[in-house]
């Protein structure tokens, strides 16, 4: 077997050094186009699953969220809960919230529309909300009669045109909101607030005493409690921490609330990545059996010689065995040098989508190594298949076609 | 060395089998330089091509060094082509992608030897072949002469007990042609290698021992060759 591999290893190398360079470089191409359709589209989909659940921990979730158990509308211990999880080491910040549904109403139009409340000055550790005021000012420990809208339903930001929206509702206008519980209030708009993202875009923020005030609250209750981590990928650690210190509300990650949300989203475009994914394996392995194949239909006659002289079908087999793990070695560090240059691009120019959303690919090095082993032990059936056909024919039948 | 008894080679069957060997017999010692000659389609190229193991016959017996080579698997076959016989064809039959060296040292690589081993061996071989110097050239570096004489030193260099060679001489000129039969000469005189070389050309006839002629897929006359002449032994 050895002097099997040295023979084999012996004729690739002697293929590759005095073959046709052209046709080598065409392979090589040929099959870095194929690596980069394998990697390149989950890439994408890795960025837009990236960017859904970067949205989720920015705005509503942060890294971990406490919500109230079973049919409970209120954390009633909020304040309580608070003191809990700010003790829990690891923990960076954290700070409540109130949700409640409302519409708002804005000279003829009303708009429904989730009403957060929640403490101005602690949401800088926490959210990205008072980082996308595209208008205006974000909210203060004083605001009061004020209110943050979001782009869409102000009618200023994209998505207007497809959401009921007020109309170019502007910082200084005044817009009327009714609570779920019938109560109305005349806010002042204090700004606009671009997240380019829908949960952020068609909600509106008002001061957490505000919701208080409309619902009768005692100052210790919330709809969540929104935990940040010192470090991320401790999740999961922090949730069971604030478990133990005696939290007993529901608990979750971020990864636990996006993946129901985006559940259906992310399994569709999944779906489409899986099927491209299988495509592209499908294509890809075909190119390389069809590269290999031709190779070794010209090389027919030489296989024939080399066993009329004395060499096993097994070193012939081997060297394209060997040849063809050349040729696709080659094409994958084609591939992942082209690859690395669009990510570098892309993430550099990240592709509009949603004319809000910017998608910039992610680089997945699992996913890397999985298409690389996947296309090597492609190319070692590609080649083994078409050179074991070819050297188990009569020696007569390879050299003369006879 | 080689006895060959009622050989036959049919390709086909029933009425329209091509009969290329039709049984023939006969024996060839140790030393010995036979040519075997006849028109096209008299046989001579199926025979050597079964005695070198790269076809099967379809009747008969044919023995090598008293094994009966005839009923080896593919495997000992194949190593039998290896280490046993060495094979010179009309065409070179050398790999386009490898230096003369590596056109001779891959068998020897294959039986086992180091590479630094299986290289001495292949520049004795083409040294022997007067190829020294031109180790490192590729086929289409090489004249049609010296693609010949390194198709020699690979079938040499193994140390074969017999070697075939189908028409060696048959793409090459007069000077050429005389460059590759003197190897064959030396090779049998001072090796004492036994060569069957299958040829057209009578003037080759010069260079060998015995000529044993074909005709209609069987042996029509065997001769032996002295430097007086030849004497006749029809079949």
């Amino acid at each position: 077997m050895i002097d099997d591999i040295r023979v084999g290893a012996l004729i690739a190398y002697s293929n590759v050094k005095r073959g046709n360079k052209k046709t080598l470089m065409f392979i090589v191409f040929v099959l870095s186009l194929i690596f980069m359709n394998l990697v390149f589209l989950p890439s994408m989909i890795g960025g837009v699953s990236g960017l859904m659940t970067g949205f989720m921990q920015d705005y509503p979730y942060g890294d971990v969220v406490i919500e109230p158990t079973g049919d409970n509308i209120y954390i009633n211990n909020a304040d309580n809960v608070l003191k809990k999880v700010r003790a829990v080491e690891g923990v960076r910040a954290a700070t409540k919230r109130l949700d409640v549904g409302a519409s708002i109403g804005h000279k003829q139009k009303v708009v429904g529309v989730t009403i957060t409340g929640l403490l101005p000055t602690e949401e800088y550790d926490i959210s990205r909300y008072p980082h996308v005021i595209t208008e205006g000012d974000f909210l203060s420990d004083l605001s009061r009669n004020e209110i943050i809208i979001g782009a869409m339903i102000a009618g200023t930001g994209f998505g207007s045109e497809i959401y009921d929206n007020l109309g170019e509702v502007r910082p200084g206008s005044f817009v009327d909101v009714t609570y779920s519980n019938g109560v109305k209030r005349t806010y002042k708009v204090k700004g606009i607030m671009t997240g380019t993202f829908e949960v952020v875009d068609l909600n509106a923020l008002v001061h957490y005493k505000e919701i208080e005030d409309v619902y009768g609250l005692e100052g210790k209750e919330a709809t969540s409690v929104v935990v940040r981590v010192d470090k991320q990928g401790t999740e999961a650690q922090i949730q069971d921490k604030i478990r133990e210190a005696g939290v007993n509300e529901e608990i979750f990650t971020w990864a636990d609330k996006s993946e129901s949300l985006l559940r259906q989203a992310m399994q569709s475009i999944g779906a489409i990545d899986t099927m491209s994914t299988i495509v592209s394996l499908i294509v890809g392995a075909a190119l390389v059996l069809i590269i290999i194949y031709i190779n070794v239909l010209n090389r027919k006659k030489e296989i024939g010689i080399l066993k009329a002289v004395g060499i096993t079908p097994n070193s012939i087999v081997l060297s394209y065995a060997f040849l063809s793990m050349f040729y696709v070695s080659m094409g994958i560090l084609a591939g992942l040098v082209l690859y690395f240059t669009l990510m570098i691009y892309f993430q550099a120019n990240p592709v509009s989508f949603y004319e809000t959303m910017e998608i910039a690919p992610e680089i997945d090095p699992v996913l890397l190594i999985q298409s690389i082993l996947t296309m090597l032990i492609i190319s070692v059936i590609a080649g083994i298949l078409p050179a074991w056909s070819v050297s188990r024919e009569s020696i007569l039948k390879a050299i003369w076609g006879r | 060395m080689i006895t060959v008894k009622d050989l036959k080679r049919y390709y086909g069957t029933g009425d329209m089998a091509v009969k290329a060997l039709k049984g023939v017999s006969f024996e060839i010692k140790k030393g010995e330089f036979v040519a075997i000659m006849g028109a096209s389609g008299s046989g001579k190229t199926t025979l050597l091509r079964i005695l070198a193991l790269l076809d099967d016959a379809t009747g008969g017996e044919y023995t090598i060094r008293g094994l009966d080579v005839s009923s080896l698997p593919e495997a000992e076959r194949s190593y039998y082509r290896l280490t046993q016989v060495g094979y010179v064809f009309q065409d070179y039959a050398l790999i386009n992608e490898m230096s003369a060296a590596e056109n001779v040292y891959i068998l020897s690589m294959m039986e086992g030897k180091s590479k630094k081993e299986s290289y001495r061996t292949a520049l004795e071989a083409l040294a022997k072949v007067g190829l020294e110097g031109k180790h490192d050239r590729i086929p289409d570096e090489l004249s049609g002469g010296e693609k010949q004489r390194v198709a020699i030193a690979r079938a040499i260099a193994k140390k074969p007990d017999i070697m075939f060679a189908d028409e060696p001489c048959a793409n090459l000129d007069t000077v050429n042609s005389k460059q590759v039969l003197d190897v064959f000469k030396e090779l049998n005189e001072k090796y004492a290698q036994t060569i069957v070389m299958v040829t057209h050309e009578p003037w080759h006839t010069e260079y060998v021992d015995r000529v044993i002629t074909f005709q209609d897929g069987r042996l029509l006359s065997d001769e032996k060759m002295t430097k007086a002449g030849s004497e006749h032994h029809e079949e």
